[in-house]
């Protein structure tokens, strides 16, 4: 049974997320999207399947729930959790693999979370597309030792948070298994199952955490429900969802929450980059880090540090802080030399 | 069950010794038990007061407002989806047993609950209280410990962790604590938890708590005078055999099967431990594993000819290792090196042939290997294997014969998967298996300190690398050859040299 179950965050830990950390709810669900965003972008570039990545983006979710989200940079979390599940999948990838996507990622020639085309009429014109220097990620020794030293660190963070259960049932295939036995509801097996699985992938993303509150067959059948609405198939008349063990609240639940982030996502984007553009000299977009949350932190008058984010976790800050001035130094002295 | 010293396992002069720790320990326990039952009596007495003075306020209350107040009764109607906003001073909800059948919105259709617990941080080591050393092992330490809430005495295994290494934790230490944390079956051990150490920040003292056993059926062998009795064998294999069908089932190889690896408690149950090389291989498995698994002794014959795709078969090798070993409590196939224990083998199962074993000679170490063409050798024989091995075990019934010389098939599809083994003829047979229950006991090598060792091949170590371009397998053959080579034939088994 265990390949259809996985472990559930417990009402306190949803609740706690509230009162975890200095954070704004609304900051945290910004990091927490543009951070899962991220990780799906490297489990592409790395070529790994998405099974692997999706238990990454799931885990990623359950560490949040156990540590603040400010304990470390928002990329170096990431790229630990898609490493960790590489790791035991098998597709195993090297930490200079990780280093090298992870870099290109966060340079200014990646055009992940380049400034939309299509946003409002009354925003300036965004800027051209980024084009691709060689020399924006390229990777010195040193900046890959100090991010390789990091994303082993926050490996075992994660694991300790979880207590090294690394456990992950993903829907997907529950989900095809699904549709066979409605025989695809009578329409294009390709158009409906492509729908099904967008609505899984999307759901990894939702701020609701739906991977953390609900059993693979409930998402499994939720999605379902929706690619067959958006399909126009025609479902059975009967409360056939019952056969798969889900009860008619929580497929509403499920079906609003699976709707939604589509339109929650584009309004989310919209807000990170208006973060980015105040916070940054050159809009230029890209993705968002502890620097910008913490400079929009100050401008909203809340302290950064209070909490959580301080005592222990110091040397840990000292760290990355220190990793971090190293980097921006490099990048002037290389600048100034070419 | 016995009485003193009658024991037919035990009656060497270390048992006074023995005897004494484990009276000193009778003692400690009995001393817990009593302290634990003052204290639940006190809890008792608590609680029972608790109750009455609520008892009394609930009578009270209801005489002032009526009959109403039973909705926000602790038991009142289940809420039908999870709560996700707790009051916050209400005690958390019991937990839903697993897979219970709730009624459902409408209908009275039975839905099925799935309860996958929860995750959380780690506890910390400093709950156990360390008793003594089991071994140092090739994986790490391990330990007899005790939880202090509790009392219970577990095994503490300590994560090798190598600070050099830049690839983070040790791929098999944590396949070795996600595997465990899936199984649960009687003749599997049981993880209970995963602590650190007491300083967080740097998580590098990691301790796998497994239940703990008080043997494992190496040292019993060892330590012996007598063989198991064909019953015991009997019970011994049937629990390992439905370990492993439990764990092919759901697609895990153990890939380290031997002796040690095998725990025995007072009560007979033995359980497979040690899932360090263990790893979830698919069906059909993947085209590239390593083969560099399983302990020498124990390893088939595939992964010695370099077989890189290989599934189930080869634990069941290792379990017809593990057969031989109960029968003469020595180990069977002790190869001294890769081409030694390839000769044990052939001396013990005979030469494979194109017959026996198709496509045998395209695995990449066996092109160093040159075998009498079918034609001239043992071929008119219908099962050499089995003429040999009941050579070896001139005690074994026919069945007995039959199962093992399946197990020790050189080509693996020949031999039975461990759930067709369960329903083999030989458990059927008497002398019936003993009951557990009634199994002899003998004196815990793992509560002392010491114990003796005997040289024992490790299993393979992770990161080594398979020899370049394979074993050369051209110095085999010299006990065939140098036979057979004054045959007027010249067959046998001759070389090429490379």
């Amino acid at each position: 049974m265990s390949h259809m179950m996985n472990p559930l965050a417990t009402p306190e830990q949803l609740y706690q997320r509230r009162s975890f950390s200095a954070l704004p709810i609304e900051l945290q669900d910004a990091i927490f999207f543009s951070t899962q965003c991220l990780t799906q972008a490297a489990g592409l570039l790395l070529q790994l399947p998405q099974s692997v990545t999706a238990q990454a983006n799931v885990l990623l979710a359950r560490y949040w729930l156990e540590e603040p989200m400010m304990f470390h940079e928002f990329s170096d979390i990431s790229a630990a959790s898609v490493y960790l599940t590489a790791k035991l999948s098998p597709y195993p990838r090297s930490p200079r693999d990780l280093a090298l996507v992870y870099n290109y990622l966060l340079s200014p020639s990646s055009t992940l979370f380049h400034p939309l085309a299509t946003l409002s009429d009354d925003s300036p014109p965004p800027p051209p597309p980024p084009t691709n220097i060689p020399n924006d990620y390229y990777l010195p020794e040193h900046i890959y030792n100090s991010f390789h030293t990091r994303m082993l660190n926050c490996e075992s963070r994660i694991l300790y948070a979880l207590s090294f259960d690394t456990h992950v049932s993903l829907p997907h295939s529950l989900a095809i298994t699904y549709l066979q036995a409605l025989d695809f509801l009578n329409t294009s097996k390709s158009t409906i199952s492509k729908r099904t699985l967008a609505y899984l992938n999307t759901s990894l993303l939702s701020p609701q955490m739906l991977y953390l509150t609900s059993q693979p067959n409930a998402l499994a059948v939720a999605a379902i429900y929706n690619a067959a609405k958006d399909v126009g198939a025609k479902m059975p008349e009967c409360e056939w969802w019952e056969v798969f063990d889900v009860d008619r609240e929580e497929l509403g639940f499920l079906v609003v929450g699976m709707r939604s982030v589509d339109g929650w996502g584009r309004k989310m984007r919209e807000d990170m980059e208006r973060m980015k553009g105040e916070t940054e000299s050159g809009r230029r977009g890209g993705m968002i880090r502890r620097r910008d949350v913490e400079g929009e932190l100050r401008r909203r008058g809340l302290s950064v540090g209070n909490g959580h984010a301080g005592g222990s976790e110091e040397p840990v800050d000292m760290e990355a802080e220190m990793a971090r001035r190293m980097d921006e130094k490099m990048a002037e002295i290389e600048a100034s030399a070419s | 069950m016995t009485g003193k010293g009658k024991s037919r396992w035990a009656d060497s002069a270390e048992d006074a010794a023995l005897e004494a720790q484990v009276k000193k320990e009778k003692e400690e326990k009995k001393r817990i038990k009593a302290e634990k039952a003052r204290k639940a009596e006190t809890e008792k007495k608590r609680r029972e007061a608790e109750a009455a003075a609520a008892a009394a306020q609930r009578q009270h209350q209801q005489q002032q407002t009526g009959d109403d107040d039973d909705d926000d009764d602790a038991n009142g109607p289940p809420a039908k989806r999870r709560r996700l906003s707790p009051d916050r001073d209400a005690p958390p909800p019991p937990p839903p047993l697993q897979a219970t059948p709730t009624a459902s919105s409408n209908d009275n259709s039975k839905l099925l609950r799935f309860e996958g617990g929860r995750f959380g941080k780690c506890r910390s080591v400093e709950n156990y209280d360390k008793l003594n050393d089991i071994e140092e092992g090739a994986y790490g330490w391990v330990a007899r410990a005790r939880e202090i809430e509790t009392g219970k005495v577990v095994a503490l295994k300590r994560l090798k962790i190598d600070p050099k290494d830049r690839s983070g934790l040790p791929v098999t230490g944590l396949r070795e604590i996600q595997i465990l944390k899936d199984c649960s079956h009687r003749n599997i051990v049981k993880l209970k938890e995963v602590v650190v150490g007491d300083d967080t920040s740097k998580i590098d003292n990691i301790f796998i708590v497994l239940e703990f056993l008080e043997h494992d059926l190496k040292s019993i062998l060892e330590d012996m005078p007598e063989p198991f009795l064909a019953s015991e064998v009997k019970t011994l294999l049937l629990q390992l055999c439905s370990g492993i069908a439990y764990l092919h089932l759901h697609y895990i190889l153990h890939r380290d099967l031997k002796t040690s690896n095998l725990l025995l408690n007072n009560r007979g149950q033995l359980k497979i431990a040690d899932f360090g090389m263990a790893r979830y291989v698919p069906d059909p498995p993947p085209p590239k594993l390593t083969q560099l698994v399983v302990t020498l002794w124990y390893r088939a014959p595939e992964l010695l000819l370099g077989a890189a795709r290989y599934g189930p078969e080869i634990d069941m090798w290792s379990v017809g290792c593990i057969f031989g070993e109960l029968l003469t409590r020595e180990p069977l196939l002790q190869g001294k090196n890769e081409v030694d224990e390839l000769t044990k083998i052939f001396e013990l199962c005979g030469l494979p042939t194109d017959d026996s074993w198709p496509g045998f000679r395209r695995l990449p170490n066996a092109r160093s290997l040159r075998l009498p063409s079918s034609s001239s050798s043992s071929s008119s024989t219908p099962n050499p294997t089995s003429a040999l091995i009941r050579a070896r075990f001139p005690l074994l019934t026919t069945a007995g014969v039959s199962l093992l010389s399946s197990l020790l098939s050189l080509n693996p599809s020949r031999r039975p998967t461990a759930s067709e083994m369960l329903e083999h003829e030989y458990f059927r047979q008497d002398p019936k298996p003993k009951q557990e229950a009634m199994f002899p006991t003998f004196p815990s090598k793992a509560g002392q300190e010491r114990r003796r060792k005997r040289e024992t091949p490790n299993a393979p170590q992770r990161n080594q690398k398979a020899p370049e371009g394979g074993i050369d397998f051209s110095s085999l053959g010299g006990i065939f050859g140098a036979a057979r080579e004054r045959e007027e034939r010249g067959g046998g088994f001759s070389l090429r040299m490379v």
